[in-house]
C-alpha cells in the first residue's frame, strides 16, 4: 500500500529549554484524511504542526510523514541528520500554510507560485507561470496575478499563500490557524478553499479555532493541551459530547 | 472695522518675542561673518580662484574619487561577506566575523591607515600557504604596500566592519515568517538568501549605504598623513611652497563640500524611494506582463 500521503507519529517529545511543549504524541492521518488540531494557545498544537514539515525538530519519538522517516534516516543505533538538501527535498512535499501568510512582498502573486517550481524545481519559467494563473484561478484570483502582497487583502493574500503551497504538489498540507489573522468578513473565501482541497482528497493537518469547519470537515479531531493530547476522535463525536472534563472546560469557552 | 465677514477672517499664529529674537540674532550674526569673511585680506579670495581649477589640485580630486569608489565598493563586498559570517550558525565563523568587526569598529581609522602604511615592521615578508608546510608563496611587502595601497586597504578594511553591520542591520528587519515560508518550500539556503532576504533587505541598506559614501568621500582626507596626493594632500603640497595656507584649505574644503553637496540630491532621492518601497509597492511595473501568459486557461 502506498504510503504516500500519510503522516505516523509515535511517542514525539519536543521541549524548548527546560519548557516540555510535545509529551508523547501519537498521531496517525490516513492519506486523503483531514485531521483537525484544536486547544487553546501554547497547548504545542502549532508546534506540533511545524514538526511535520521541519520547522522544528522532534527531540524524540517515531516520525513518518509520506512513509519516510522526516528530517532523519534510522540506523541500529540513532536517527541521524538528513543532509539540508535531502531535507529540503521531504519539505517539497509537505505544503504549509502560515497564519501571517508570509507571501514574499518582493514578488507578484504570481511570482509567489511561481516561486517553488522555478527557483526549488527548476522547472520552465513560461510552463510555470501558466500553472501558476491555473492554481491562482482555482483560489478564485484569477485577474490578481500581477498584483504584489500589499495590494491585496488578508483573505486573498492567504489564497494565494496557498496556492504557493499547491504549486510544489506536495502530497500533504498543513495549515496553522489560516484564518486566525483575517478579518471576520474574510474567513469564509478562505475555508471555501480548503474545504474544496478537503474535497479532492488533499491529506490536511489544520491547526484551528474554526470549530464550524472542524465539524463539517475533518475525518478526526485532537483535542491538545499543555502538550498532551487530551482527547481524540471523530470530530462530530469530539466536539458534540466530549468526554474529557478539559476538553469540556475548553469548547464551552469557544462555542 | 467690524466690516469683514466673522467666518472669512484670516486666523493668525503666534509670534513669540524669542521668534523675533531668533531672526534679529542670525540676521546680525550672517552679516558680521559675510562682512569679516568679505573684507578680511588673509582670505585672499583671488588666490582660491587661481588654485580652484590647478591642475594638481584637480588630480588630487581624481585620486579621492578614486580611494572613495574603490574602497566603498571593496568594502561593501567584503562587508557582505562579514554579515553573512556573523549570522552563520557556525559559532568559530560567527565569532571571527564579530571579533573583525570589533576591532576595525573600537580603533580609530587614522590610526588603522598608519598601521597598515607600516605593516612590513610586523610582516616584511608575506606569506600566503598552508601554515606549518612549504605549499605557499612569499611577496615582499614593502614592495607592495606603498601608501596608496595602504590607504586602499585601510580605508577597506575599516569600511568593511561597518559596511557589516549596515548589510546585518538589513538582515534582521527581514521577518522570521519569510525565512520559514522560504523555507517550507524548500529553498537552499543561497537562494533563500538571493531571492528572499537580499532584495527585502535592500530598502534599508542603500540608504544607509549612500551615507556611508558621502562619509568616506570627506574621510579619504585622513589618507593625506600617509603622503598620499589625494585632493587635501595636493593642497598641502602646494602651501608648502607657498605659505598660503588658508586660501588652499579653502580650495580643498570648497571641492569637499561641492562633491557632498552633489551627492546628497541622489541620496535624498534614494531615502524617498526606499521608504516608499518598503511601505507599499516595488516599482516593477514592467512585470505585470507575466498575469496572463500565453495558453493558459480562462
Amino acid at each position: 500500500m502506498s504510503t504516500d500521503g500519510t503522516i505516523h507519529a509515535r511517542g514525539i517529545r519536543k521541549s524548548f529549554g527546560s519548557k516540555s511543549v510535545l509529551q508523547n504524541i501519537d498521531l496517525d492521518v490516513a492519506s486523503g484524511e483531514v485531521c483537525c488540531i484544536i486547544g487553546p494557545s501554547g497547548s504545542g498544537k502549532s508546534t506540533l504542526l511545524r514538526c511535520i514539515n521541519g520547522l522544528e525538530t522532534v527531540d524524540s519519538g517515531v516520525l513518518k510523514v509520506n512513509g519516510e522517516n522526516f528530517g532523519y534516516y534510522e540506523t541500529d543505533t540513532a536517527y541521524h541528520a538528513l543532509s539540508k538538501k535531502k531535507l529540503a527535498e521531504q519539505r517539497t512535499r509537505v505544503g504549509m500554510v502560515f497564519q501571517q501568510f508570509n507571501l514574499f512582498p518582493n514578488m507578484t502573486a504570481q511570482e509567489n507560485v511561481m516561486s517553488g517550481p522555478v527557483l526549488v524545481k527548476g522547472h520552465d519559467k513560461k510552463k510555470a507561470a501558466v500553472r501558476a494563473y491555473e492554481l491562482l484561478a482555482s483560489v478564485g484570483l484569477s485577474g490578481h496575478g500581477h498584483k504584489y502582497p500589499a495590494q491585496l487583502s488578508g483573505g486573498q493574500q492567504q489564497r494565494v499563500a496557498i496556492a504557493r503551497s499547491l504549486a510544489m504538489d506536495p502530497e500533504i498540507m498543513l495549515f496553522d490557524e489560516p484564518t486566525s489573522a483575517l478579518d471576520p468578513e474574510k474567513v469564509g473565501e478562505v475555508l471555501a478553499v480548503m474545504k474544496d482541497l478537503a474535497k479532492k482528497g488533499m491529506t490536511m493537518v489544520v491547526v484551528t479555532h474554526e470549530m464550524g469547519f472542524a465539524r463539517e470537515v475533518s475525518d478526526s479531531l485532537l483535542f491538545m493541551d499543555e502538550g498532551y493530547v487530551i482527547e481524540r476522535g471523530d470530530a462530530r463525536d469530539v466536539l458534540g459530547s466530549p468526554k474529557e472534563r478539559r476538553t469540556q472546560a475548553f469548547l464551552e469557552k469557544v462555542l | 472695522m467690524g466690516s469683514v465677514d466673522a467666518a472669512l477672517k484670516p486666523r493668525l499664529r503666534l509670534r513669540t518675542p524669542s521668534e523675533y529674537a531668533g531672526w534679529v540674532l542670525s540676521i546680525l550674526v550672517g552679516i558680521g561673518i559675510l562682512v569679516s569673511v568679505l573684507t578680511n585680506p588673509n582670505f585672499k579670495w583671488g588666490i582660491v580662484g587661481k588654485y580652484f581649477f590647478a591642475e594638481s589640485i584637480l588630480r588630487g580630486l581624481m585620486l579621492t574619487i578614486f580611494l572613495t569608489v574603490a574602497s566603498m565598493a571593496l568594502g561593501t563586498l567584503l562587508g557582505l561577506a562579514l554579515a553573512v559570517m556573523r549570522a552563520s550558525h557556525v559559532k568559530p565563523v560567527s565569532i571571527a566575523a564579530g571579533l573583525y568587526i570589533t576591532l576595525f569598529r573600537g580603533t580609530p581609522v587614522l590610526v588603522q591607515l598608519i598601521f597598515w602604511f607600516n605593516i612590513s615592521a610586523l610582516y616584511p615578508n608575506l606569506r600566503i600557504g598552508i601554515p606549518f608546510t612549504d605549499i605557499g608563496t612569499a611577496v615582499d611587502m614593502n614592495a607592495i604596500m606603498g601608501p596608496i595601497t595602504a590607504a586602499l586597504v585601510g580605508l577597506t578594511l575599516n569600511q568593511a566592519a561597518y559596511m557589516a553591520e549596515i548589510i546585518r542591520g538589513g538582515f534582521s528587519a527581514v521577518g522570521k515568517g519569510q525565512i520559514e515560508a522560504a523555507d517550507s518550500l524548500g529553498m537552499s539556503g543561497s537562494m533563500k538568501m538571493r531571492k528572499v532576504i537580499i532584495p527585502q533587505a535592500m530598502p534599508s541598506i542603500i540608504p544607509a549605504t549612500g551615507n556611508q559614501f558621502i562619509g568616506m568621500f570627506k574621510e579619504t582626507s585622513l589618507v593625506s598623513v600617509l603622503g598620499v596626493a589625494e585632493l587635501l594632500q595636493s593642497a598641502q603640497l602646494i602651501y608648502a611652497r607657498t605659505y598660503e595656507t588658508i586660501p588652499l584649505l579653502i580650495v580643498a574644503s570648497l571641492w569637499y563640500l561641492v562633491m557632498t553637496l552633489l551627492l546628497s540630491y541622489p541620496q535624498s532621492q534614494l531615502e524617498k524611494r526606499y521608504s516608499r518601497a518598503t511601505s507599499t509597492l516595488p516599482r516593477k511595473a514592467k512585470r505585470v506582463a507575466l498575469t496572463e501568459p500565453e495558453g493558459a486557461a480562462r
